[in-house]
């Protein structure tokens, strides 16, 4: 029976990429690829926004999650697969680097962004006990010892290591980074006192900050934010972080470029009345999030930004494996 | 009180919030029971469809599924030898051996007491422990994951079987396999050939469905002439008697399951392990030897598998904090719902808290109803002769394995694993340890260079930190004294050198 009914959707496959048929779009079931595993910021993110956008399509969007490869085998996967419109991919900013740290040669340029759905703020929070209010002391306190502070990171590439990174571009100083497998550990370590501060998504963090588990430095934006309006901007204490900013995480749906321009023109559409969902909109914005709902070209110039931002900031660094030159990055 | 008392009764009022656990825990056994179908899996699934739900509809069904799923890996581990999740890995040890005595039965029933127990000693933690377990919980370091690695690996010992080096031949391949991917500390590939299919490495689930599934259809290719076992059972529910009898290391089992559970990062799988380990070494006299169809190697991990469940709401409910996969997936959920799941959750939902409990509760009741029922049907089930059951059992791998990530390569590794499986059995070599290896060596190897980073490299600062925390060094001592307890010359310290190698045994933590 599964057999049959991977046949049927074979031949509806190869019967619905028939461009002549793509104005009747979408006229079957869609995939949705999720980068990330179940659970994940970008799974919840998916799952919250697609009920929405099935009853503007017309069409359920089955949806499977495929992580591994930092995104990369959810990048190659939906590259792999015809460029009919009909499969999906849910992902976060991660594939924008993939090219310099040499995991893959597939970005968000060989996609069409359907909707750039909403972006993450970082934050810089503190365990509680440590001595430090502003994220100035820290720095200097960083510059006077070198190597002892301890920071909760996810690894090269994460928030956490990128932010560092733009810092430390600003002023130089040296901590040591422990990386944990996701922002969730890391703010578990740095409650128990495992590790000293962490720049982390405000998604992962905010319920602590309110709570007062752990104390917030600085917000990395330009301005202070309305949910927390008592914590400096980063630019506060140091004002040249301000060629990095608007930087933060963010989750947007694709699909392989060269889909017909109906399927895009509809899916545009459908997730344009799905993102600006009432419900879909007030969990967003509860978890940190700064909504955008961009798509097309105002989306590609976002998505180049965050690739030329953090690319090079990594590549300065010394922290990428290979020159953003070799892919005709821009220069920020 | 009284609205603690309203919230916790909610779902036993409610005749469709009680539907509902009732079709979670239903559905949970059989989720649980297929290879490959995991909770995580379902529970993701679920938030797509009940996004329009109200949340306690929603918690309801996911608190039946979570409770049902980590008890239904058990049956086909006895039945199939084949765990149908990793928390039941442990459980096939000595379940499978029972059935091939006949006695699928009263195992399966034996199994499912005692995960109720289990199941019930967790909630009651939940219930009167919660903030103080779960600060306690935040208390343990990297490096005392690593020591708690170590002694999950010690397990390697007690799995090894006719030979200890072969086991511990098992047990290193397994942790060599465990590295296989991105480094999850510097993303440097290892092990991966420069494709992207082996840069999240090769998940255990995958390892084990072909390990214990694939070759043991295979070794029971060579056994189709011999006549069938029949099985009995004339008894399914386990007497009073014996469910009293295994009562106390029902207990200790359930306490190193909330614990684990609990401990944000180790789950269900590695508490059932660890429960076992604890059992083979402290059980004086098994009902058989162990590994061969022990009673009591189903009741510890059973109890602590289901005891996890409650462990692992720990620190999710007070702080927001996942204690395993599942629990990360229900905070993704509760989001959903447009609550605010962290250490303000108690203050701005407190009926959430009470609602757990009351759920999980009714889901532990409803466990022991369905997994007593249709008991006599399953074991029919290995009845059936082994020309049909054989290609069952490979379809079952395929399936299930395929369903993990939607990767066809993962099903050629499960078969690449099986076939391995099928010559290490035949020459000697068990494939627990393996698993073992797999679960237990990213954990050791992520949190040793946590721990020595933390001291800034340097390693003597690491050994310090071993003795200086009281936390470390009970841990620390433990797997020390695990050690010297299996060695030669214990057994005359322990008569007269006590206090020497005491005070030696404190001092050799770098051991």
């Amino acid at each position: 029976m599964i057999t049959r009914r991977l046949l049927g959707a074979f031949f509806a496959a190869a019967i619905a990429s028939g461009p002549a048929l793509a104005q009747n779009y979408p006229e079957r079931e869609l995939t949705g690829i999720i980068m990330w595993g179940a659970g994940g910021a970008t799974d919840v993110v998916a799952r919250a926004i697609t009920p929405s956008a099935e009853k503007a399509l017309g069409q359920p969007i089955v949806l499977q999650n495929r992580p591994g490869g930092v995104g990369a085998i959810s990048t190659a996967y939906v590259n792999s697969q015809p460029a009919d419109g009909y499969t999906l991919l849910y992902g976060a900013e991660n594939p924008q680097i993939h090219k310099v740290m040499g995991l893959s040669q597939i970005d968000y340029k060989d996609f069409f962004p359907v909707n750039v759905i909403a972006r993450g703020i970082a934050v810089v929070v503190a365990n509680n006990n440590t001595p430090w209010s502003s994220l100035k002391e820290l720095v200097e306190d960083a510059q006077k010892r070198p190597g002892a502070i301890k920071m909760g990171s996810t690894g090269p590439g994460g928030v956490a290591h990128v932010v560092n990174t733009m810092l430390s571009n600003v002023t130089p100083f040296r901590v040591a980074s422990i990386p944990f497998d996701g922002e969730g550990p890391g703010i578990t370590a740095l409650q128990g006192g495992h590790v000293d501060y962490m720049p982390v998504g405000l998604s992962a963090a905010a319920e602590h900050i309110k709570a007062g588990r752990v104390k917030v430095l600085a917000v990395v934006n330009a301005e202070s934010l309305e949910t927390l309006p008592n914590v400096p901007p980063i630019t506060r204490d140091f004002p040249q972080f301000a060629k990095f900013l608007p930087w933060g995480p963010f989750y947007g749906v694709f699909v392989k470029k060269g889909a017909p321009e109906a399927a895009k023109a509809k899916l545009v559409e459908a997730f344009k009345q799905a993102a600006g969902n009432e419900q879909f909109t007030k969990m967003m914005v509860d978890r940190g999030n700064v909504m955008m709902n961009i798509s097309g070209e105002e989306a590609d110039d976002f998505l180049a930004k965050y690739q030329a931002v953090t690319s090079w900031t990594l590549h300065e660094a010394g922290a990428a494996k290979k020159s953003p030159e070799e892919f005709q990055i821009p220069r920020p | 009180m009284s609205a603690d008392l309203s919230n916790f009764l909610m779902v036993w009022t409610q005749p469709d919030f009680f539907a509902l656990t009732a079709i979670g825990v239903f559905a949970g056994i059989y989720i649980g029971a297929i290879p490959g179908l995991s909770v995580t899996m379902a529970v993701s699934i679920l938030i797509s469809f009940t996004f329009s739900w109200d949340v306690n509809p929603a918690l309801a069904l996911i608190g039946g599924i979570f409770m049902g799923g980590v008890y239904g890996g058990s049956r086909s581990a006895i039945l199939l030898n084949i765990p149908g999740a990793p928390s039941a890995i442990a459980t096939a040890f000595d379940g499978y051996p029972l059935a091939k005595r006949g006695e699928a039965g009263i195992a399966i029933g034996i199994s499912t007491v005692m995960s109720v127990v289990g199941g019930f000693l967790g909630i009651v933690a939940l219930a009167v422990g919660a903030p103080a377990i779960s600060e306690f919980a935040l208390l343990f370091a990297p490096r005392d994951y690593f020591l708690l690695a170590i002694m999950g690996l010690l397990l390697v010992g007690s799995l090894s079987g006719e030979s200890v080096a072969k086991g511990l031949f098992a047990g290193a391949l397994g942790v060599a396999i465990g590295m296989v991917g991105l480094d999850p500390m510097t993303a440097e590939s290892r092990f991966t050939f420069d494709t992207i299919e082996l840069m999240n490495g090769i998940p255990y689930v995958v390892a084990m469905i072909g390990l214990f599934g694939i070759s043991e259809a295979l070794v029971q290719l060579h056994h189709l002439e011999t006549p069938l076992v029949k099985q009995d059972v004339s008894r399914i529910v386990p007497p009073w008697s014996l469910v009293r009898k295994y009562l106390p290391l029902a207990f200790r089992s359930s306490a190193t399951g909330i614990v684990i559970g609990a401990l944000p990062g180790t789950g269900g799988d590695i508490a059932a392990l660890m429960a076992y380990d604890q059992a083979k070494r402290s059980v004086k006299n098994p009902s058989h030897p162990f590994g061969h169809g022990a009673y009591e190697g189903l009741v510890a991990p059973e109890a602590a598998n289901n005891a996890a469940v409650g462990g692992a709401f720990i620190p999710m409910l007070t702080l927001g904090i996942p204690g395993d996969a599942v629990t990360a997936v229900i905070i993704g959920a509760l989001y959903i719902h447009g609550l605010k799941p962290g250490p303000m959750m108690m203050i701005e939902t407190p009926h959430l808290f009470w609602f757990t409990v009351g759920n999980l509760t009714l889901a532990t009741i409803f466990l022991l109803i369905f997994g007593l029922m249709g008991i006599r049907l399953f074991v029919k089930m290995v009845e059936c002769p082994k020309g049909v059951l054989i290609p069952l059992i490979v379809i079952l791998s395929v399936v299930g394995t395929y369903s993990i990530q939607n990767s066809v390569v993962h099903v050629y590794w499960m078969l690449g694993f099986g076939i391995a499986g099928y010559f290490l059995k035949t020459y000697g070599f068990e494939v627990g340890p393996i698993i073992l290896g797999m679960i237990l060596g990213p954990l050791m190897d992520a949190s040793y260079r946590r721990a020595v980073l933390s001291t800034q490299d340097s390693f003597s600062l690491f050994l310090w930190d071993l003795v200086s925390n009281p936390i470390t060094f009970v841990l620390a001592a433990s797997v020390v004294l695990l050690l010297l307890s299996q060695t030669p010359f214990w057994r005359p310290a322990r008569t007269g050198l006590l206090r020497v190698m005491w005070r030696r045994g404190g001092g050799l933590p770098s051991l």
